[in-house]
């Protein structure tokens, strides 16, 4: 019974983690476009002008990260932490941003457009000067966000009030 | 003539409200003497939507307002445009060091904030 349950633990954790090579290619190149960083602990990490287009960030932890300008274009970014982050003038174009944790993170000049944003945490964040387009803002949290000049175009709705 | 007088004092009172900000160094410090202040030192940029928020918003809340001209000299300098004093490292606008008497950072705040958490991070500098 025991070998099959700690069989079953190793396969299990093969399942949720990350890509060990592609956590290695970010290390030392910056960018890791298209690859699988799901659960990656990235906490504190410097990612300034990152390219992570279409990449698999799944509920890996960005915490307290410098992601200034970096590209996250398409990328999975469920369940994922950003607390704390510098995600200014960053591409979320096309992302998906289930339940991502953005509590205190600095967004300003960030581009959601057609982002697939679902119940977002945004508590104590700055969004300013952020554009919104084809969002759907009705169920994600924005208690004391800064929305100063945040730009609201077509076909958002739940625009917050400041 | 009672209207030009009202204008003067109105224009008066706007002007006493606001914060002055210094671009040389050696006066900023020599003020902050005087004065018995800290030196704030602000790096920014007019193009920087982060700095413009805490410039045109955050400084012009009347608790942050009094609070700045009552504990601080502000010497402002534009990234890119002014020659900026050596020894003070930044990784992002705005930035706002703090200088002891000897023109030496004693503390850094590093972006923005509302201005509530501004304020209180100031107080936390006193």
């Amino acid at each position: 019974m025991r070998p099959i349950l700690l069989l079953s633990l190793f396969f299990s954790s093969l399942l949720f983690s990350f890509d060990a090579d592609d956590l290695k290619q970010l290390k030392k190149e910056g960018s890791c476009p298209m690859c699988d960083l799901s659960y990656a602990d990235l906490h504190g990490l410097n990612l300034k002008k990152a390219d992570l287009k279409d990449a698999n960030l799944s509920h890996a932890n960005l915490s307290d990260t410098n992601a200034h300008k970096a590209n996250f274009y398409n990328a999975d970014l469920s369940y994922a932490k950003f607390n704390r982050s510098d995600v200014k003038g960053v591409n979320f174009i096309n992302a998906i941003l289930k339940s991502v944790d953005f509590t205190e993170a600095r967004l300003w000049n960030t581009n959601f457009a057609k982002a697939k944003i679902d119940n977002c945490n945004f508590t104590d964040a700055a969004l300013g000067s952020a554009i919104f387009r084809d969002n759907n803002l009705t169920n994600s949290t924005f208690k004391g966000t800064i929305l100063y000049k945040t730009i609201f175009k077509r076909n958002v709705l739940g625009i917050p009030k400041e | 003539m009672r209207l030009i007088v009202l204008i003067i004092i109105s224009i008066a009172i706007v002007f006493a409200n606001e914060i002055y900000f210094e671009h040389d160094m050696n006066k900023a410090i020599q003020k902050a003497k005087e004065q018995n202040k800290t030196v704030m030192m602000l790096y920014s940029s007019p193009t920087c939507p982060e700095c413009n928020y805490m410039k045109h918003v955050v400084f012009n809340k009347k608790e942050v307002n009094d609070y700045i001209r009552e504990h601080f000299i502000v010497l402002s300098f534009t990234i890119h445009k002014d020659k900026l004093p050596k020894g003070f490292e930044y990784i992002g606008i705005p930035t706002f060091f703090f200088l002891d008497k000897s023109a030496k950072e004693k503390y850094k705040i590093i972006g923005g904030s509302k201005a509530e958490v501004f304020l209180q991070r100031l107080k936390g500098i006193q």
